[in-house]
């Protein structure tokens, strides 16, 4: 029931952050940069993921899991 | 098109909880398996392409990851699509692992001695952009695992041999023109059928130094709770096939971590140090502790990357 509710709340959170208005082309530079990448860094991603991974029972996200760490 | 090759190898040696029982006190009290008790190598090779389309694109992986007593074999395919002028993402992907285990010393230690899983993983998200400095990205993974997913190293890890894992991610990126950086906000909520639920929310200030520098302090906050079958006290009474482990990664705890990367860019070469520190207690959970584990971990870690594009 508590996962319910959060779960509820930041739905609510974010239909209400994407009122949005639409960014033409030529105004996206600032999303060619490298720190507004949704993964700035895709090796030490991978290195945090697998640390965290092997320390802590959650997993999964954006992406489909990879494969190969045997820590069950 | 694009085409993207990695090979990762590491190694680890220490100590690892290898029983749990009660001391005279009545407390648990952690059996290690000594300071040479775990020794791995690990190597790693996957290969990736995309393929660019008008309104998007598709990519697909293949891997390969070996250790002494593991190895796996996966595969991933993902696409995504652009919509509303491009302002919209609608993402999609999945994943298939096929996973073999063979412990170290099994006859020694009466351990198991071929074991098998396999998981299919799924995942959908949506990216959108919010106006000229920000944007949005939301998503959804389901995980299903099956086969032996026990520690083979522990003396009693008795667990189900199907899991279920849902995860919901949001994250949120916003540039500051004039301060010229950026911030990145990401939440994740998790849950499972072993009973555990998660929340982990983590922060990053991207701060650009010069034109070739990069500073990054971040925070992370996890907490969650335990699984179903977790015992702090390992109950050498119950028949073998009676779910419970003693894994600390089971039980109900909180951890805080810090870290401050520095990236120098510099063209093809990009090289990355990053300092961090990570500390799991019971006080930092945000769920109820009613069995602390007396093996949770605290760490510090430095790293040192480089990436060369060509």
């Amino acid at each position: 029931m508590r996962i319910l509710r959060i779960t509820c709340l930041l739905l609510l959170a974010t239909s209400l952050l994407t009122a949005c208005t639409e960014v033409r082309p030529w105004q996206r530079g600032n999303f060619a940069r490298v720190e507004m990448q949704w993964q700035t860094d895709p090796l030490e991603s991978a290195l945090n993921d697998h640390i965290f991974f092997s320390k802590e029972a959650s997993s999964g996200g954006n992406s489909a899991a990879g494969g190969g760490c045997g820590c069950n | 098109m694009a085409l993207r090759i990695d090979a990762n190898y590491e190694s680890l040696s220490g100590a690892s909880p290898w029983f749990t029982l009660a001391g005279s006190d009545g407390k648990p009290v952690v059996s290690l398996s000594g300071a040479s008790g775990i020794r791995d190598r690990r190597s790693e090779i996957s290969v990736g392409a995309s393929y660019y389309l008008e309104n998007g694109s598709i990519s697909g992986n293949i891997g390969y990851s070996e250790e002494d007593d593991y190895r796996a074999v996966y595969a991933g395919l993902s696409g995504e699509r652009h919509f509303n002028n491009d302002n919209t993402t609608l993402s999609a992907g999945f994943s298939y692992s096929s996973d073999d285990i063979s412990p170290t010393d099994a006859k020694l230690f009466n351990r198991v001695t071929d074991e098998h899983k396999n998981s299919a993983s799924a995942y959908f998200s949506v990216n959108q952009l919010i106006n000229q400095v920000s944007s949005i990205q939301s998503g959804f993974s389901i995980t299903e695992q099956s086969g032996f997913l026990s520690d083979p190293y522990k003396l009693r890890d008795v667990r189900p041999e199907d899991k279920t894992q849902l995860a919901w991610t949001t994250s949120y990126r916003r540039f500051f023109t004039t301060a010229d950086d950026a911030l990145h906000i990401n939440y994740r909520l998790y849950h499972d059928d072993f009973g555990v639920s998660s929340h982990t929310l983590d922060t990053a200030w991207h701060q650009n130094i010069g034109g070739s520098y990069r500073l990054i302090p971040a925070v992370r906050y996890y907490s969650q709770s335990a699984a179903d079958f977790f015992t702090n006290i390992d109950d050498f009474t119950q028949p073998l096939t009676a779910p419970q482990s003693s894994d600390y990664r089971l039980s109900a705890f909180g951890a805080i971590s810090g870290s401050i990367s520095l990236v120098a860019d510099f063209g093809k070469w990009t090289a990355t140090l990053t300092a961090e520190r990570y500390v799991a207690r019971e006080k930092y959970s945000a769920y109820e502790v009613s069995q602390p584990s007396t093996a949770l971990v605290a760490y510090k870690r430095v790293s040192f990357g480089i990436d060369y594009s060509f």
